[in-house]
């Protein structure tokens, strides 16, 4: 397979070799920095190649890709583990700091979103958007409790769809404004980009490496540890403790936020 | 099962040079104690997902690969040092950019769903993402900074 789909192999060499090359970019914005990484022009890059307009790679191809990007997520997850061996006695003394974020990680999806969703309008749509970060093993939860043919199972594959066009580049240029703004310890922003997906993990990971330098190991350990733990508690997590609560929330706050379109009808 | 194996090798030594290209231009690392680097890392993971696929012990890949790749280099290994030095000559963002170059290939078969989707559920997953990350970073602030650690 490796050799019928040549065309993705060549375009990503090229694709890499052109963004190292340009290289890191600092664009000053208001009390932060748009920081732009060779990493965000390959998705850019690839993206535009893989157009669907453009023609110019199948969709066997786009496939192919996204088995060979899963694939190469390993190899970030050994890299990382690598830096965390050394690490150890550090991230034990942070232990009580690096379980408790993690409930920033599981409930701070619902804690903005699940509001503003029922302010602009969605229904039980948003209880499958907000209950997590919506990346594979989330969905299995919603399909199996729900089904995919359900509202909530529309919300679910919506932000699903979103993470994978634009996850990965928003978590990258959050990460490295939030850095630049130097209100947070690099620690703490790194054990923040845990968030449970392998590339959006690195994209801000490496974002905060690139603003703090002289901190790059223990970042890449910290957010690696932080992210290990997102993926391996997540799946029982989001099943007992975030959906239910995400459910507790949408009936309570349903009255007060919602839009009321029955109302209307009735005063007709 | 053996043409998977074959498969799977073969998509990582292509991926190989791609990273190795991208190390060597963009980091500057010498090309060659950086390949020693990635074949540890290689080894490691292809190790990992055999040990997911054939033990008995049903574990996430994820885990066992962490597992391996931690011991590895935690104080009591013997390779801790040699590892550490070959694996750091292969800067981690060299591994990232192909990977988020593979990801822009492949979105291109999300696209026309993401071009059905109105700009409310875009807001809502900016919100998502932005949530997670900063509620959990600032929690960590908040306990590091109690504990003095910071």
């Amino acid at each position: 397979m490796i050799f019928k789909n040549w065309k993705i192999h060549v375009g990503a060499l090229i694709i890499v070799v052109i963004s190292e090359l340009i290289g890191t970019k600092k664009i000053p914005l208001g009390p932060g920095v748009l920081l732009l990484l060779p990493m965000l022009y390959a998705m850019v890059f690839g993206g535009i190649i893989s157009w669907p307009r453009l023609k110019l790679i199948k969709l066997e191809e786009m496939n192919a890709a996204s088995k060979v990007l899963s694939l190469l997520t390993l190899l970030l997850v050994t890299k990382l583990g690598i830096l965390i061996g050394p690490a150890v006695p550090k991230l034990a003394a942070a232990g009580a700091a690096l379980s408790l974020q993690e409930l920033g990680h599981f409930l701070g999806t619902v804690i903005l979103s699940l509001p503003l969703a029922l302010l602009l309008g969605m229904k039980r749509e948003a209880v499958g958007a907000t209950f997590s970060i919506d990346r594979e093993p989330n969905i299995a939860i919603i399909a199996e409790k729900y089904g995919m043919d359900s509202p909530e199972g529309r919300g679910v594959m919506a932000i699903y769809i979103c993470g994978t066009v634009f996850g990965a580049v928003w978590l990258g240029l959050l990460a490295g404004y939030l850095s630049a703004m130097n209100i947070f310890h690099p620690y703490a922003l790194a054990m923040g980009a845990g968030v449970g997906s392998g590339s959006m993990m690195a994209a801000a990971a490496g974002a905060i490496k690139a603003v703090f330098p002289e901190h790059g190991d223990q970042i890449l350990a910290y957010a690696g540890a932080s992210n290990l733990l997102t993926t391996v508690i997540g799946i029982y997590f989001c099943l007992f403790i975030s959906l239910p609560i995400t459910n507790f929330l949408y009936r309570v706050l349903l009255p007060i936020l919602g839009r009321q379109k029955g109302k209307e009808v009735v005063s007709k | 099962m053996k043409t998977k194996w074959m498969e799977t090798i073969t998509i990582f030594l292509v991926t190989g040079i791609i990273t190795l290209v991208g190390n060597t231009v963009g980091y500057k690392y010498p090309w060659n104690i950086a390949l020693i680097g990635y074949l540890i890392i290689l080894g490691i993971t292809l190790l990992g997902i055999a040990l997911a696929e054939y033990l008995p012990v049903k574990l996430p890949m994820v885990l066992w690969i962490s597992v391996i790749a931690l011991l590895s280099t935690s104080p009591i290994s013997p390779f801790a040092k040699t590892i550490l030095e070959y694996t750091g000559k292969m800067e981690f963002m060299a591994i990232v950019t192909p990977i988020l170059a593979y990801a822009g290939l492949s979105a291109g078969k999300d696209l026309p769903m993401f071009k059905t989707m109105s700009w409310r559920i875009i807001v809502i997953a900016l919100m998502v993402y932005t949530g997670t990350f900063v509620f959990a970073t600032i929690i960590a602030q908040t306990v590091l900074h109690m504990q003095g650690l910071i």
